[in-house]
């Protein structure tokens, strides 16, 4: 029972108390009342205390009803509060679930991230920036030992230094682009050049077009050979060195490709290219070749085409070693109407630890009233690894041997005239225009040999491979007398030259591709 | 020659499908995979010591590969599966 109730239950008991007291009072003789009058007033003392008691207790009352009422209001406050709380947290909830439904929507609707990459060709997440390259330093030594009517001529002696830095980037997985700036620094000051600069696009498995500044894909010198650590040699053969038969560079388009015609390794590849086409340093004949040529160049006012068509017949599986041969053309127009009409065919061949490759080029141009422009050119080399070798000298010595490659190679050219200008103004190849006459360059020995109408030359090589494209090469090079021919001036004038001084040559070249 | 040009253009369009040739070997299986890996490892001294000594494949990562092998695909115009199946190999090498 509460307090509540068991206090009113007094208050009812005291008030009946009072009614039969006061009915007694009434009805009961006189003489009764004076006895009980004591008793009357002790209850009634009693029934007072009672009341006070009563009120007492009803204050008390009150004032836990006033605190009662007080934590109810408390609570309903506090239960507001909660309700208008958990009012915000249902609405947030709702608005997060519409959120997500519309994002899920939004996801079903459109191509997914790995839909899209796919949509694209991975095109995403692939890119790959790289810096690879080539760079070297080598010393020449050169006796020019004989002069060519009148050409001044000294012993040369010289240090060079040559890094080619080549940047590929690859945005996705068929696509490439592929830009290597030469730069060198020799004995007339430094020099830097745009070698290549083009991007490779991998259409399907057949077909790759290339687009931009591409070394000539003719033959395979220029394209596969040409650098440092490449090359065997420290030097170019003769046909690709100061008097080439074929531009070394083109700017245009080309489409290649290569597929397998029999068993494995017997493969079939073809380039095509279209391009600027050739220029001359002078419309006389004898004169250099030009580098890649703007459009708008006066000399050609019509486009270079080119074709080249690998074969491989070798099997790779009968273990005879592995076989290219190739033949290439590249025609152009040059000074309006005249052509240059050029082709050649090469061969490489290794097995184990010999390798030998040659080529031959062949080119002609009309010369508008005079007489025409006929070259020649040609190389064949041989170099064995003597990695399988054991001497009888311990093992120090045999670590040492059995990194060497000795190499021989002969190579020539033949032209009838040389442009005396242009022995002023040679430059290597790949050169950024540092080399001037005969002091030696990248590539080159500086010999006057070279510029000879018909140039012979042997060179004879000692690699010591540190790693596969570190390498430190030795060269030394023999120009071979043989027959004079003409050299022609700018303005026409022609003068006989003697035979081809007989001139010796020492390289030295540390280089690695990186 | 112009004419042959476009003719090769048109025939090289016509053999294979516009794709790019490395994403297929993204979908591959595992035993296809290793099936490709032997094929490069076979391949690799033949081809990649045809112009310059073979580069291993512990020289670059594989990322690094990934562009190198479209280099050397282009220059040497070796076939695609071919080229794959080397570019498979010298991944493994790091
Ligand atoms: C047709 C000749 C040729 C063949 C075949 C060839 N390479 Fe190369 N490689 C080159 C040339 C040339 C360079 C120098 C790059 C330049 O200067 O353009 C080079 C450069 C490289 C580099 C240096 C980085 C770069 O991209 O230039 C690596 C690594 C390399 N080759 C690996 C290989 C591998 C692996 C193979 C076999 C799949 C291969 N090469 C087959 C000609 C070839």
């Amino acid at each position: 029972m509460s307090p509540i109730k068991v206090r009113m239950g007094l208050l009812a008991r005291a008030a009946l108390t009072v009614v039969i007291l006061a009915i007694a009072t009434v009805t009961v003789a006189p003489q009764a009342l004076a006895d009980d009058a004591a008793a009357q007033a002790k209850a009634l003392k009693r029934v007072e205390r009672e009341l006070r008691q009563l009120r007492a207790d009803r204050a008390h009352d009150r004032k836990v009803i006033e605190q009662l009422k007080q934590t109810v209001d408390q609570m309903e406050g506090q239960a507001a509060q909660l309700k208008s709380a958990n009012e915000q947290v249902k609405s947030a909830q709702t608005k997060t679930a519409q959120q997500v439904s519309e994002i899920q929507g939004r996801v079903n609707s459109g191509p997914s991230p790995r839909q899209f990459s796919q949509a694209f060709g991975s095109y995403f997440g692939t890119h790959t920036f790289e810096i690879t390259g080539a760079a070297g330093v080598d010393y020449i030594y050169d006796q020019q030992s004989g002069a060519l009517n009148g050409l001044p001529h000294q012993s040369q002696n010289t240090f060079l230094a040559d890094w080619e830095p080549m940047i590929l980037y690859r945005p996705t997985d068929w696509i490439l682009f592929e830009g290597v700036i030469s730069t060198a620094f020799g004995a007339t000051g430094t020099g830097a050049d745009l070698s290549t600069a083009d991007f490779q696009l991998q259409l399907n498995d057949y077909l790759t077009v290339v687009g931009g500044l591409f070394d000539q894909p003719f033959g395979d010198w220029y394209e596969a050979q040409s650098p440092m650590w490449v090359n065997r040699f420290v030097s170019a053969p003769l046909p690709f060195g100061v008097d080439p038969v074929v531009p070394p560079g083109e700017m245009g388009v080309q489409l290649r490709g290569g597929l397998q015609w029999g068993a494995l390794g017997q493969d079939f590849d073809y380039t095509t290219w279209v391009g600027d086409g050739a220029g001359y340093s002078e419309p006389v004949a004898g004169a250099a070749v030009g580098s890649p040529n703007p459009v708008a160049f006066t000399q050609t006012n019509g486009k270079g085409y080119g074709a080249r068509l690998r074969i491989y017949p070798l099997p790779v599986d009968a273990n005879w070693g592995r076989l290219e041969l190739g033949a290439s053309t590249y025609d152009s127009k040059w000074l309006d109407g005249s052509w240059y009409n050029s082709w050649g065919v090469d061969y490489n061949y290794f097995i184990g630890h010999l390798q030998t490759r040659g080529e031959w080029t062949q080119a002609y141009r009309d010369i508008p009233g005079g007489p025409s422009d006929n070259r020649q050119g040609w190389y064949v080399q041989a170099g064995y690894y003597l990695s399988g070798v054991h001497l009888p000298f311990g093992p120090e010595i045999n670590k040492v041997v059995q990194r060497l490659e000795p190499l021989i190679r002969y190579s020539g050219v033949n032209q009838h005239f040389v442009a005396i200008d242009d022995i002023a103004a040679a430059t290597g190849v790949g050169m950024g225009g540092i080399q001037t006459g005969l002091v030696p360059d990248f590539g080159l020995n500086g010999s006057p040999a070279l510029y000879a109408p018909h140039s012979r030359e042997v060179a004879l090589g000692l690699d010591y491979w540190i790693a596969p494209s570190i390498v430190w090469q030795n060269e030394f090079d023999i120009e071979l007398p043989e027959a004079g021919g003409t050299f022609v001036a700018g303005d026409g004038t022609m003068t006989p030259v003697g035979a081809v001084p007989n001139d010796r040559a020492f390289l030295t070249q540390f280089t690695i591709g990186f | 020659m112009r004419k042959l040009l476009f003719a090769l253009l048109f025939a090289g369009l016509a053999l294979g499908p516009f794709c790019g040739p490395a994403s297929a070997a993204d979908q591959m299986s595992k035993a296809e995979k290793g099936k490709l890996f032997l094929l490069g490892a076979q391949l690799w001294p033949t081809y990649c010591n045809q112009c310059h000594n073979a580069r291993p494949g512990s020289e670059f990562s594989p990322q690094e590969w990934d562009a190198i092998m479209i280099h050397m695909r282009t220059l040497s115009n070796m076939p695609a599966k071919d080229a794959r199946a080397i570019q498979e190999y010298l991944k493994g090498g790091r």
